[in-house]
């Protein structure tokens, strides 16, 4: 189809935004620089057509997303997300799938429509490029190495042993506010001398008063609101562990660790003993870190048990215990390193099913449940008793919860706060800087430096510093375009009008690269818009030095039309007088008087609309479909979030000569053809990119 | 003295007395592993003595941390909300990853962060997809798409590697805790997805009823799994399943709830014409954190119900409280105060809630006793008669029932006194004392008797019936704390053969056959036996069995962590090779096939392992096979 056809003819209605546009020269119109709306009527007075539908679309509905400005953008898909090895295989038993099933096989454009395509696209600054591969790299498809772990807030190195040993927070004063999570400061308070402490020891006085809270800055939280305080104002972690909400002090795990060997050093029987006294305690709450710890020792103990011969094999681990292994899984961990099974196999116990009895104390790990939660009701019906507070402000809400880190001295169920005075200040999660590496190759794509202060990288290789980027602009010229309906939303592409995009091209690398572009003739989805490529097949010059641009600057306009006729797919008629070249950043419209008469014709198929030293611009020409019109009829609901956006799957198809690597050949590598000829090797990159041009107005 | 020498020099090595060179190397510890070795080997060249002391005497043992780097295992669970990823040997996950819209966007799409923003509920929410981006799944897989299910794990998973575990990408083992009823090609999709993209040299499965019960340290146990989509209850016997039934009534259904109550106080009339064509009013995520912070559940009201229950649709007060408040939203007025143990005080209690996602923010006043109405809509809807629900909606509390009476003898007796509750929907105060109330209210009125109903009181109290049973009858007179009344046709109860439990009906007529249970002799557990004979220390308690009774678990992902800690095998581990050569349809259908072929291999190529063949069969367990 020829795009000239389509152009309506001059229309004398030119707004007076669009002739104040051709005084100041510029040609192409940003729509989300536009000046002025045209008109913000609601189109049902203007709109008869609107009333007779007998579809509930109501106005509200047409103009219920806030229209946020709209600048237009690339994906870029990766493709690592067709390679999937178990895509074929899978049995899919949704009827969509088996209608996909059927296009896959050849003839398969990509949706970025899809639910799927969200996980696959990328903005071109989150991809790496695979210089060995030559091949696009995403978050998705590279192998990451820790190059060193640190807290995001006080930007201090975490040694990688921590990690595992103290868990994945930040272990110094480094907090975020339960509420708003902004960071926290300590603070000192000063607390009045309290009579009855002077008259106490001093021993009983300083230790449970506490002069340093946590405090947010910006919503004035502070933690005396959880009762807490604390005695120093460093290594406040190391003092919260000791903390419940309400200042009550608790057990950290080495310390139970330490007073169970106590308490086993005293029994000496160990599991008959706990049992004896565990009669009474059967209703005390043990908090999830206990629990779990009193289910692990317990198991290992049954299952020693059950696998030695009796008495014999837990005297055995007991002797290995006092040796430095404490607990027999250790041991069993060193022997199967040493033997080499696999730890999921363990042979002794499969062929050995040990009898073990089940937990009958809470010092083995069973905790009855106390279901009797009326004092948390009555709490939640109550006005908070400090805040005055009423039960819905009391209360915290889904996304403070969440954003809790998992706090190991509370009871299983009872653990799961509700209220905000259990909310606990949030450790920070420490960040990690990871070095990428290329699945496949196992070359480096990214390493930064190890020191976490710097932000410098060692290596990094972007894919905008290997593919082209794409910039897009709506094409407008004065006289040739149509006036957009008076009653346009602004920032808007009209339904059913064609609509002329410009697509500059932006050569990173210093070979010249030919681009081919495949669209599918209306796009995929629920909106089918028609889109046409005027110039699908083009060239784009090297990025060679801006110099050396300015000084070829007298021939180049013979240069880059050759370079264009060769790339021109469309035959004879572009090697003519009147092919479109425009010299980087010289522009008809200030040129001079002749390019007005004669040229300005609008952009022609099969022609490079504009060019410059690294960078080639075509045109774009596109028919939004009617959302209003076809959602009536579809019956799909109304216009979903962002189905209004007008997006356009592109195949990007780029090819470039490149200086072999002396003498190399690469096994594996699909886009690095050998074809050598002269030390060039040709090379091509294929993918699919995302276009998004506009939002379509929903009128009509 | 080679201990004024500060570095080793060449010398030394040569040419020192071998007395003074053990004792000088203990002097020398922390000097570079590089000279120990050699100092090693030349001793083992030269000095065979020995007398000398060992030259490394603890650091054999200490693994290098390359090794130990490697037996990190990853056990993952997941839930329709959330994914629960951790170290196995951690007593809680690492991180918690739950699904939202957000993560669905593009990368790169920072539209939640812009202040003006606002989520186009409204239109996502139409067609029934109301709060489906919140899910990973739904039972249900007609019409989804599976591929984003595993994108879906994918992001989780690899949000929770980056975020929270802070590891590489390195392969490691994988342990998934999975909900047993999960359908296969979900199962499926997962696998495909972790196969893929973090190439777990095995994944290992594990049900998480079982894992929840390794989590509260007994054997067997009833769990009640109050979770997003159903809520499933499981018996677990001797760490198998061995029934499971599961209802609807989850806190999606929950959520729903909230919301028509929402939207009736509102003031919006809802047309109940069966949720298809359901209008929101608010928006999920709105409606999920006042389900979240404010639902509550009334405790349970003994003398509600009559004795037998009622087959016409009673009005109990919770209900009629509701309805009566309808028409005067205004001043509320509780025409009824909650009976039992915590009577309200006159004025009602109300808290403000604002409301923001609707077409113009307000704010609500509601009183708690509308509170609770969601919550008893959700699970009990004890306005109807329990026996006028599907099977799919059977209210929670006769679900538990239910299934404990399906149950055998011994493995209810056991399960009974071992109520597990897990599940995101624990969190509503009082649902589980509620819920563990009705269910002992209703063993009281019926024993472990399916029948039930007036035909049955008729028989009971018939004279003429009773004289044919007459002995039984009067045995049971004498068995004074009988308080359920068996009927002539009861079946076993439970409890019975252990004498131990609340309801012990001496013997009863089952098909027509007298099963004399008081004086027949306990059949003998052989675990019990076993342990009795390695431990016989006098003390030792008997487990308890034939009462109700509620436990605490630690929840599905501790349990993982538990089993994959103490080294357990599980059934199904699927290995990466095997899978990607067959996927799904690989799987064996028995697992008794596997296991009896794993063991044939192990008698037969014990010293050559690892000599892996190809045809080795695995299997997915419980989760059955394509």
């Amino acid at each position: 189809m020829f795009g000239n056809n389509r152009l309506p003819a001059f229309h004398p209605g030119l707004t007076q935004s669009r002739i104040r546009d051709t005084t100041t020269g510029s040609r192409l119109w940003f729509p989300g620089l536009r000046s002025a709306p045209p008109s913000e009527s609601s189109p049902s007075d203007s709109d008869p057509a609107n009333d007779q539908l007998p579809l509930p679309i109501t106005p509200e509905d047409l103009y219920d997303t806030p229209m946020a400005p709209f600048n237009p953008y690339t994906y870029i898909r990766c493709p690592c997300s067709e390679l999937n090895p178990y895509a074929k295989r899978t049995p899919d038993v949704t009827a969509q799938g088996l209608s996909r099933a059927a296009q896959d096989d050849d003839d398969h454009t990509f949706d970025p429509r899809a639910a799927r395509s969200n996980y696959s696209l990328y903005p071109l600054e989150y991809l790496s490029f695979c210089e060995d591969c030559h091949q696009i790299r995403c978050p998705r498809c590279v192998a990451e190495e820790i190059v060193c772990y640190y807290c995001p807030n006080c930007l201090f190195e975490v040694p990688s042993s921590n990690i595992r040993s103290e868990g994945n927070r930040c272990t110094r004063s480094c907090f975020q506010c339960p509420i708003c999570i902004g960071p926290l400061a300590v603070n000192h308070v000063e607390t009045p001398p309290d009579p009855n402490q002077l008259l106490s020891p001093d021993h009983a006085a300083s230790s449970h008063s506490g002069s340093y809270i946590l405090s947010c800055s910006y919503c004035n939280w502070s933690s005396t609101e959880i009762g807490i305080k604390f005695d120093k104002p460093n290594s406040i972690h190391m003092q919260l562990a000791k903390l419940r909400n309400g200042g009550e002090t608790r057990l950290t795990a080495k310390e139970r660790k330490e007073r169970r060997k106590e308490q086993a050093s005293q029994g000496g029987g160990g599991g008959s003993s706990s049992t004896a006294h565990g009669e009474e305690d059967l209703d005390t709450l043990l908090d999830m870190e206990t629990q779990f710890a009193n289910l692990k020792s317990f198991y290992q103990n049954q299952l020693s048990d059950a696998n030695g011969t009796g008495k014999a094999g837990g005297d055995a681990s007991a002797a290995l215990g006092n040796l430095g292994f404490d607990a027999p899984a250790s041991l069993s961990r060193i022997m199967s390193l040493y033997t080499g099974s696999s730890s999921l196999h363990d042979k002794k116990s499969k062929s050995r099913p040990g009898t073990m009895r089940e937990a009958l104390a809470p010092s083995e790990g069973l905790q009855l449940a106390s279901l009797d939660e009326t004092s948390a009701i009555t709490a939640l019906q109550d006005f908070e008793p400090i805040t005055g507070l009423d039960a819905y402000s009391s209360t915290a809400s889904t996304t403070q919860l969440q954003s809790q880190a998992p706090y190991l001295g509370a009871s299983p169920l009872h653990g799961l706060t509700r209220f905000t005075s259990s909310l606990r200040p949030i450790s920070y999660l420490l960040r990690t800087k990871r070095s990428k590496r290329c699945p496949q190759c196992r070359h480096i794509i990214s390493k930064p430096e190890s020191k976490v202060t710097t932000t410098r990288f060692r290596i990094r290789l972007i894919a905008g510093n290997y593919i082209p980027t794409i910039t897009i602009k709506q094409l407008i010229i004065p006289g040739l375009t149509p006036p957009p309906m008076p009653n346009l939303p602004p920032d808007t592409i009209e339904p059913l009008k064609p609509a002329q995009f410009v697509l500059t091209f932006k050569n990173p690398i210093f070979e010249s690269v030919r681009v081919t572009l495949a669209t599918p003739a209306t796009t995929p989805g629920r909106f089918p818009s028609k889109v046409t490529i005027l110039c699908p097949q083009f060239e784009i010059d090297s990025n060679t030095d801006v110099w050396e641009e300015a000084l070829k600057d007298n021939n180049a306009t013979s240069s880059s039309s050759q370079s264009q006729n060769l790339s021109s797919s469309t035959g004879p008629e572009g090697s003519g007088p009147g092919g479109r070249k425009r010299a980087g950043t010289l522009r008809p419209g200030t040129a001079g008087g002749a390019s007005l008469a004669g040229e300005e014709l609008g952009p022609e198929v099969g022609k490079v609309w504009e060019r410059g030293r690294n960078w080639t611009s075509i045109v774009i020409e596109v028919i939004p479909a009617s959302l209003v019109q076809t959602a009536k009829r579809d019956g799909r609901g109304p216009i979903k979030e962002d189905e209004d956006v007008l997006e356009i799957p592109m195949f990007v198809r780029i090819e470039w000569e490149a200086e072999a690597p002396e003498d190399e050949i690469m096994p594996g590598l699909s886009s690095a053809k050998g074809n050598k000829d002269g030390g060039k090797e040709k090379r091509e990159l294929a993918y699919w990119c995302v276009l998004g041009l506009g939002r379509v107005a929903r009128t009509l | 003295m080679s201990a004024s020498l500060p570095h080793r020099s060449v010398a030394n090595i040569r040419a020192p007395t071998p007395s003074s060179r053990s004792g000088s190397h203990r002097e020398r510890e922390s000097s570079s592993h590089r000279d120990r070795d050699r100092d090693r080997g030349e001793r083992g060249d030269r000095d065979h003595s020995g007398t000398s002391t060992p030259t490394r005497p603890i650091p054999t043992f200490n693994t290098p941390s390359s090794l130990r780097a490697e037996e990190e295992l990853i056990v993952i669970d997941f839930g329709t909300r959330k994914v629960q990823v951790g170290f196995a040997g951690d007593s809680a996950p690492r991180g918690v990853v739950w699904f939202g819209p957000e993560q669905q966007r593009r990368i790169g799409d920072f539209r939640d962060w812009q202040t003006d923003y606002q989520q186009d509920w409204r239109s996502k929410a139409a067609g029934g997809n109301w709060g489906r981006d919140y899910e990973l799944w739904r039972p249900d897989v007609r019409g989804l798409e599976l591929g984003q299910v595993g994108d879906k794990v994918e992001k989780a998973v690899r949000e929770a590697y980056t975020k929270y575990m802070l590891i590489d990408s390195r392969p490691r083992r994988m342990v998934c805790v999975v909900p047993t009823g999960l359908p296969i090609p979900l199962l499926s999709a997962a696998l495909d997805s972790l196969f893929h993209r973090f190439q777990p040299p095995t994944v290992s499965l594990l049900s998480s009823p079982v894992a929840v019960t390794v989590a509260a340290g007994v054997r067997s146990a009833l769990v009640v799994d109050l979770g997003w989509n159903e809520t499933i209850v499981t018996s677990v016997y001797e760490y198998r399943e061995v029934a499971s039934k599961s209802t609807v009534r989850g806190g999606r259904k929950l959520t729903e709830e909230t919301h028509r109550f929402l939207a009736k106080e509102l003031g919006h009339v809802q047309q109940d014409n069966k949720d298809d064509k359901q209008e929101y009013v608010l928006s999920f995520e709105e409606c999920h954190d006042i389900a979240n912070r404010l639902v509550w559940c009334k405790p349970f009201k003994a003398e509600k119900t009559p004795k037998s229950s009622p087959p016409q649709p009673a009005s109990p007060e919770g209900e009629g409280l509701a309805t009566v408040e309808e028409s005067d939203e205004d001043e509320p007025t509780t025409t009824t105060t909650t009976a039992g143990e915590k009577p309200l005080p006159p004025p009602p209690k109300v808290t403000t809630v604002p409301i923001r996602s609707g077409r113009s923010p307000t704010s609500l006043e509601l009183t708690f006793d509308q509170l609770s109405e969601p919550c008893e809509n959700t699970f009990f809807d004890s306005q109807y008669s329990l026996s006028s629900f599907d099977d799919h909606e059977t209210p929670v509390h006769l679900l538990v029932y239910r299934t404990l009476l399906q149950l055998p003898l011994d493995v209810r007796a056991l399960c009974m006194s071992r109520i597990i509750f897990t599940g995101g929907c624990t969190t509503v105060l009082g649902l589980r004392k509620r819920i563990f109330d009705e269910v002992s209210h209703i063993v009281q009125e019926r024993g472990w008797d399916p029948v039930y109903g007036k035909a049955k009181e008729q028989l009971r109290t018939n004279p003429k019936l009773k004289k044919r049973n007459g002995r039984q009858t009067t045995m049971n007179n004498n068995n004074n704390n009988t308080s359920t009344t068996p009927g002539g046709v009861s079946p076993p109860t439970a409890g019975g053969a252990a004498g131990e439990g609340t309801a012990a009906p001496p013997g009863q007529e089952e098909d027509g056959i007298w099963h004399d249970a008081a004086n027949s002799v306990p059949e003998v557990d052989p675990i019990e036996a076993q342990l009795a004979r390695t431990n016989p220390s006098p003390n030792s308690r008997k487990p308890l069995h034939g009462q109700l009774r509620a436990i605490e678990s630690l929840g599905p992902w501790a349990g993982g962590s538990l089993i994959t800690h103490l080294k357990v095998p599980t059934v199904s581990t699927i290995d990466k090779d095997q899978w990607t050569q067959h996927g799904v349809t690989g799987a064996t259908v028995r697992a008794a096939d596997v296991e009896a072929k794993t063991q044939q291999r192990l008698s037969w190529n014990a010293m050559n392992r690892g000599g892996r063949e190809g045809k080795e069969p695995w299997t997915l367990g419980v989760w059955g096979a394509a």
